[in-house]
């Protein structure tokens, strides 16, 4: 009985010890950012210094005299080493963006098997002549750390008041591909330089919906109070179509052309004006 | 209905402060969104909070209706991000809090374990916070907290409010706790009848799976019938 008891009480500091263990590691992965330099030590201020003292008494675990912020953060601490992102609020809105971004990517995966599924009775009844990759789902990025960047690109060209303005002024179904800018799929395996380049020529396209600079205020103030929430989920999701796959040099070259070809769309003048832009960022 | 108990909440602020948090909670006057200055709402709150130990449990509430008017205003966080690094500003400091003022300390936990039982993040609880308020709930499971019926008071209301979402987070932090819960109870010499009766309650509790049994509760709840 008293051995199963000490037997117990032993279990219960190895546990402890354990998830002590665990809560350093879940500390330390939000730490990320900081890690990249010295950058954290110089930045930290004289109102932190007591919490460092505090890590530095917890140091001495670690006689190879590895960095403090590599040593095991007191649950006061895990704060004070990382710099500016690591406070709980950034934490919080990181944590956020993960979630947002798995929960969008099982949409599309349910998107995308729903839209295999009518492709595929397509083609049999009318001999659709794009074919080539039918496996979509084979296709999808799934690297987190790389949705997460490609969300925050995004993030920055939806966080602007061209975008407003675009979702405002062009309804969803009125938007034509090659014409409108078009949220690149964030979703799909592309190379980093083909990506960036899409998100380089999607917010290109979007300033197209600057407000203008005088006399349009009123206008701006009117878009800041509509946000148009419910549209931000839908542009990402549009089902990938299968000119997305192309190159993005190539169909920039199909963009530029069918501008050209009927400018009676209405589409804003000020498109024109971004194809010299374009062109000038191509070569 | 939440209204008017919020309402009944705000009465005990002065004027100004009331205005201001009623403007707030109105989800913003659509003509002007930027008329309220949110990280001052925010800073009110907490500071009530801390003052208050019956605010600091309904805080959460009044928290959670901001900051979905403020998404849904505009898509913003600045409410969240502002009361999150409060709370986090708080809990460095959290033992001088404690030293200086039990009963701030108190309302501190209190107060973060309430938003931590109202603010989600796409329906789950906010990791951030699962260490800090495990932290503050280890803090009041130490003998010099369990002396104090204050202190242990809060710590098993808190709980039987959070107790279960916490478990299911991290349970190893859990078991951690209830180590410190059951040696207290049996071992802690000095402790009031009181505080005993409560960590008895909750180890039950957790025993029961986050629940008591009717005996139980019959027990710890009823009238004495005598």
């Amino acid at each position: 009985m008293s051995d199963w008891k000490r037997d117990r009480r032993r279990g219960a500091h190895s546990e402890e010890r354990e998830s002590r263990s665990v809560g350093l590691s879940r500390w330390s992965h939000c730490r990320k950012r900081g890690v990249d330099g010295n950058l954290r030590s110089s930045s930290k201020v004289d109102g932190r210094e007591k919490d460092n003292d505090r890590h530095i008494e917890g140091s001495h675990r670690y006689p190879d005299g590895r960095h403090s912020s590599f040593t095991t953060p007191e649950s006061t601490g895990p704060v004070t080493r990382c710099s500016q992102q690591a406070d709980w609020g950034s934490q919080v809105e990181d944590d956020e963006m993960r979630r947002d971004v798995h929960r969008d990517m099982q949409r599309y995966r349910r998107r995308i098997l729903g839209a295999e599924v009518t492709e595929r009775e397509r083609k049999t009844s009318s001999g659709s002549s794009e074919s080539n990759d039918s496996k979509e789902g084979d296709n999808i990025e799934t690297d987190e750390a790389v949705l997460l960047r490609r969300q925050k690109q995004i993030n920055y060209g939806k966080n602007t008041l061209a975008y407003d303005r675009y979702i405002k002024e062009v309804p969803k179904h009125m938007r034509q591909a090659g014409i409108h800018p078009k949220t690149p799929n964030k979703f799909r395996k592309y190379s980093r330089r083909s990506w960036d380049q899409q998100i380089k020529l999607w917010k290109v396209k979007l300033h197209a919906w600057d407000p203008p600079s005088e006399n349009g205020l009123n206008e701006v103030l009117d878009n800041i109070e509509e946000p148009d929430l419910g549209d931000v989920m839908d542009i990402e999701l549009d089902f990938p179509s299968l000119a997305d796959s192309q190159n993005a040099s190539v169909s920039l070259r199909t963009h530029l052309l069918s501008v050209e070809d009927d400018d009676c769309l209405g589409t804003p003048v000020k498109v024109q004006r971004t194809e010299s832009t374009v062109e000038a960022d191509m070569a | 209905m939440e209204n008017s108990s919020d309402d009944y909440r705000i009465q005990s602020f002065d004027l100004d402060t009331q205005v201001l948090l009623k403007t707030a909670l109105k989800g913003f006057c659509i003509s002007d969104p930027n008329s309220v200055n949110l990280e001052k709402v925010c800073s009110i709150i907490v500071d009530q909070s801390l003052k208050d130990q019956v605010f600091s449990k309904e805080a959460g509430r009044i928290c959670y209706t901001i900051v979905q008017a403020e998404a849904k205003q505009n898509n913003g966080n600045v409410f969240r991000r502002n009361l999150l690094n409060r709370l986090q500003q708080e809990f460095k400091g959290r033992e001088e809090t404690r030293a200086r003022s039990i009963q701030e300390w108190v309302c501190y936990v209190t107060f973060i374990c309430n938003i931590f039982d109202y603010l989600k993040v796409n329906n789950m609880p906010m990791v951030a916070l699962v260490h800090p308020v495990y932290d503050c709930l280890m803090r009041l499971a130490n003998p010099d907290a369990l002396m104090n019926e204050e202190e242990v008071d809060c710590l098993v209301l808190q709980l039987h409010r959070i107790g279960e979402q916490l478990e299911k987070v991290n349970s190893q932090r859990m078991d951690e706790l209830f180590f410190l819960l059951r040696d207290g109870f049996l071992l802690q010499e000095g402790l009031t009848s009181m505080a005993r009766l409560l960590l008895l309650e909750i180890l039950e509790f957790r025993a029961g799976g986050w629940m008591l049994s009717s005996t139980a509760h019959k027990y710890y709840y009823s009238e004495i019938a005598d």
